[in-house]
């Protein structure tokens, strides 16, 4: 009995409680505007993602010293989640709590298991993932991936290795062990079963203690002449590295994770030599109209593009799509998560020539931001133009 | 020695093995108890830099789990660094039920106690021929065995490796979405914590309880006075992996997703140390354990961030893996038996007082 009226009491105690649960609140204010940065800066990931995300930091810096979004400064919410996937729910949690209007996420995984939160929150979120299952809006309304999917990039990737063998070839696919790495495998078998080419295709996943030796071996015994890579770029310079130190003949393709700097750095000009990138972002050499605005506002800290490297920009514009959104939604008076996804719905954003074909697009019925991407090859250490604006 | 309460006698069995006897520990529980209500309104009220309830509410469930393993490692001596895995199997069983076969959520997770309890009997019966260290590498099959087929296994997963649950419903109540939600799921989660770790405590003052402690001691001795060493090993694992399960089964429908990328071995290894920094064989130093390497963490990143604001944000992470890893140097050096020794120290401090012993 006492039992009883205590668990009663305690019952009646909690509910009254939870009549004062805190209410959510709209962030349309003249005060500063909450944005979420997800990120890996200690992770399996860190290699790409610390330069991504300091690109994010540099525009949100630079625009604030603009005057921000129609005179409100940005305030940016920014921690690592060390790749782990469900540290990004905690950071996720937290950001929403401070009232974050719109987040900005990072790998595959974690982006997938917010997919629920990201729903029913109504939360724009761009993610530095690119899995084909985020761009239709029918399934994940507030999902937006900038650049060409990995899907996209990986039937681009084909299609130039199948036009490049010009016959038969076999293609080891090297991909990181998780939901980022598996992202365009089977999107790539479908892709080579419909257009009929010619490619026999394996998937390997890549081990985590950096030896490729063994992989590449048995990616050679079943006669693989071309190795596309899903992973980021330390460890596909392993493979360029064992590559050479085997001195076996296959073509590295890096899809846009490890196609940079960091890998030609990495390998060494000498292993990186010849491997081929297929990259939606401009490299910091190129002479596009978009790289200026982050050249300058590098200069004035002592750096350079070269210093950064290419995912400097890619943060930086990425950032650049979220802030248009805003600006536009906020022109509209509203700064709920509906109006920011109808926004980055209504017109294309301009960003200079940096990612994909030069503008990001989105529409109600597709969050395919781009579809064009760049071909490269490495030549005397340097990114140098096979063909620009290639769409699968 | 620890000090015990002198001047309380007993004129009934019942009296006698009640959990608390005397009033002081009547005084404390009403405060603990004070403390628990009070809480949401704390962390989203004058304690909110410090406290958040979805930090606070991932505690509750890791409570869970960590008192599962303190009774497996510090009541049975039985190593196991599978506990990951089985928090895993507890989330895709949940998920199963909820989200496949659409059956009520409770039936879901008592499904999940059930399946993983039989599961970690199983994955358990090593532990009959194997000890120490040999149990440890043992068990870590089991973790890996699980995340493989959990991630292989693409019917579970709708995205990726994840499979996405949807808000928790149950009967015509649903969960609310944004900070509403977290409010409501702290009382949901309180019970099944203080149910979890009442339980455990229950548990290990009962005859299946001293017999593994038994086994624990000294497993032939142990045998030559009667105990079955084969069942109460067994029970064990199956005790232990029921708590995971339970953990597992409410962690997904909080996060509302299940994926074996959140189980993995450095789990299992961050449950050990929970159990390991809170105390051997103590049920209050597990929930000391879960609460010390669950928020400690955080609120070093919390402090690191507010030092340096975000121009720092690259450095902070690797700061605070320094900081916390000197924090639990300085632990193990000065007090390897846990954060329930010192608070059993503290006690002995006030009620020796003024003497030393």
């Amino acid at each position: 009995m006492k039992i009883r009226s205590a668990a009663a009491a305690s019952l009646a105690l909690a509910l009254a409680l939870s009549a004062c649960a805190p209410s959510d609140d709209a962030a349309d204010d003249d005060g500063p505007i909450t944005v979420g940065l997800i990120a890996d800066l200690s992770g399996a990931t860190a290699d790409v993602g610390t330069p991504y995300h300091n690109g994010m930091l540099g525009y949100i810096d630079w625009l604030n010293d603009q005057g921000g979004i129609d005179g409100r400064q940005i305030r940016a919410l920014a921690e690592d989640y060390a790749y782990i996937p469900d540290n990004a729910v905690t950071l996720y949690d937290r950001f929403i709590r401070e009232g974050a209007v719109a987040i900005q996420g990072w790998g595959t995984g974690d982006t997938n298991i917010l997919a629920e939160r990201i729903n029913d929150d109504e939360i724009p979120f761009m993610s530095a993932s690119y899995d084909e299952t985020l761009v239709d809006p029918s399934t994940r309304p507030y999902n937006f991936v900038v650049a060409p999917t990995y899907s996209d990039q990986m039937r681009v990737a084909l299609n130039w290795i199948a036009e490049d063998a010009g016959g038969e070839a076999g293609v080891a696919v090297f991909h990181h062990d998780s939901a980022f790495g598996q992202a365009p495998l089977a999107d790539g078998a479908a892709w080579v079963e419909e257009q009929g080419l010619d490619l026999s295709l394996t998937n390997f996943p890549m081990p985590g203690d950096g030896n490729m030796v063994g992989l590449l071996r048995r990616a050679h015994n079943q006669n693989k002449t071309y190795v596309v890579i899903q992973n980021v770029s330390t460890p596909a310079a392993n493979v360029a590295r064992d590559l050479a130190d085997q001195g076996l003949d296959m073509t590295i393709v890096c899809l846009n994770w490890c196609g940079d700097e960091i890998f030609i750095d990495t390998a060494g000009p000498a292993a990186a030599e010849g491997h081929v990138f297929v990259q939606p972002f401009t490299p910091p050499q190129a002479d596009v109209p978009g790289l200026a605005d982050v050249a300058e506002y590098l200069d004035g800290r002592g750096q350079t593009l070269e210093d950064v490297g290419l995912h400097y920009a890619q943060g930086w514009y990425t950032m650049h799509v979220m802030a248009e959104g805003i600006r536009r939604a906020l022109d509209g008076g509203s700064l709920s998560g509906e109006a920011i996804k109808e926004a980055l719905e209504s017109a294309p954003i301009e960003t200079g020539g940096v990612v994909g074909g030069g503008t990001v697009s989105f529409s109600p019925d597709s969050h395919r931001g781009s579809s064009g991407t760049g071909i490269y090859r490495v030549e005397n250490g340097e990114m140098t133009v096979v063909e620009l604006g290639v769409t699968p | 020695m620890a000090a015990s309460s002198t001047g309380t006698y007993f004129t009934s069995y019942r009296a006698e093995s009640a959990l608390r006897r005397t009033k002081a520990e009547w005084a404390r529980l009403a405060l603990i108890a004070g403390f628990l209500l009070a809480l949401p309104s704390l962390a989203t009220g004058p304690l909110h830099q410090v406290l958040e309830l979805h930090v606070i509410n991932m505690v509750l469930i890791v409570v869970i789990g960590a008192v599962g393993l303190n009774i497996l490692i510090g009541y049975t001596g039985q190593i196991s660094l599978g506990h990951g895995g089985f928090l895993c199997v507890g989330a895709f069983t949940a998920g199963v039920f909820y989200q496949r076969f659409d059956l009520p959520a409770p039936v879901g997770i008592f499904a999940a106690v059930v399946f993983t309890a039989a599961l970690g009997a199983f994955f358990g019966l090593p532990a009959l021929r194997l000890k120490g260290l040999y149990l440890a590498i043992a068990t870590l099959a089991s973790q890996t065995v699980i995340i493989f087929v959990a991630s292989q296994w693409s019917w579970l997963h709708d995205q990726g490796e994840t499979m996405n649950l949807s808000r928790l419903r149950i009967g015509g109540f649903e969960i609310a979405a944004r900070g509403a939600g977290h409010w409501q799921w702290y009382w949901i989660l309180l019970v099944f914590a203080v149910l979890s770790v009442y339980a455990g405590r229950n548990l290990v003052r009962s005859s299946v309880g001293r017999s593994f402690m038994a086994v624990r001691d000294q497993d032939i001795a142990a045998a030559a006075i009667g105990v079955n060493v084969t069942r109460a090993k067994v029970t064990s694992f199956a005790v232990s992996s029921g708590f995971a399960g339970l953990a597992g089964a409410l962690w997904a429908h909080y996060r509302g997703n299940a994926t074996p990328e959140t189980f993995v071995l450095e789990t299992s290894i961050l449950f050990v140390a929970m159990v390991i920094v809170g105390g051997l064989g103590s049920i209050a130093g597990a929930v000391y354990g879960a609460a010390f390497m669950w928020m400690v963490p955080e609120l070093i990143t919390k402090a690191l961030l507010n030092v340096g604001g975000s121009e720092w944000t690259s450095r902070v992470p690797h700061l605070e893996m320094i900081f916390f890893g000197l924090l639990i140097m300085l632990f193990l050096i000065f007090e390897p038996r846990g954060l329930d020794r010192i608070w059993q120290r503290t006690k002995d401090y006030f009620r020796f007082w003024p003497f030393r012993y």
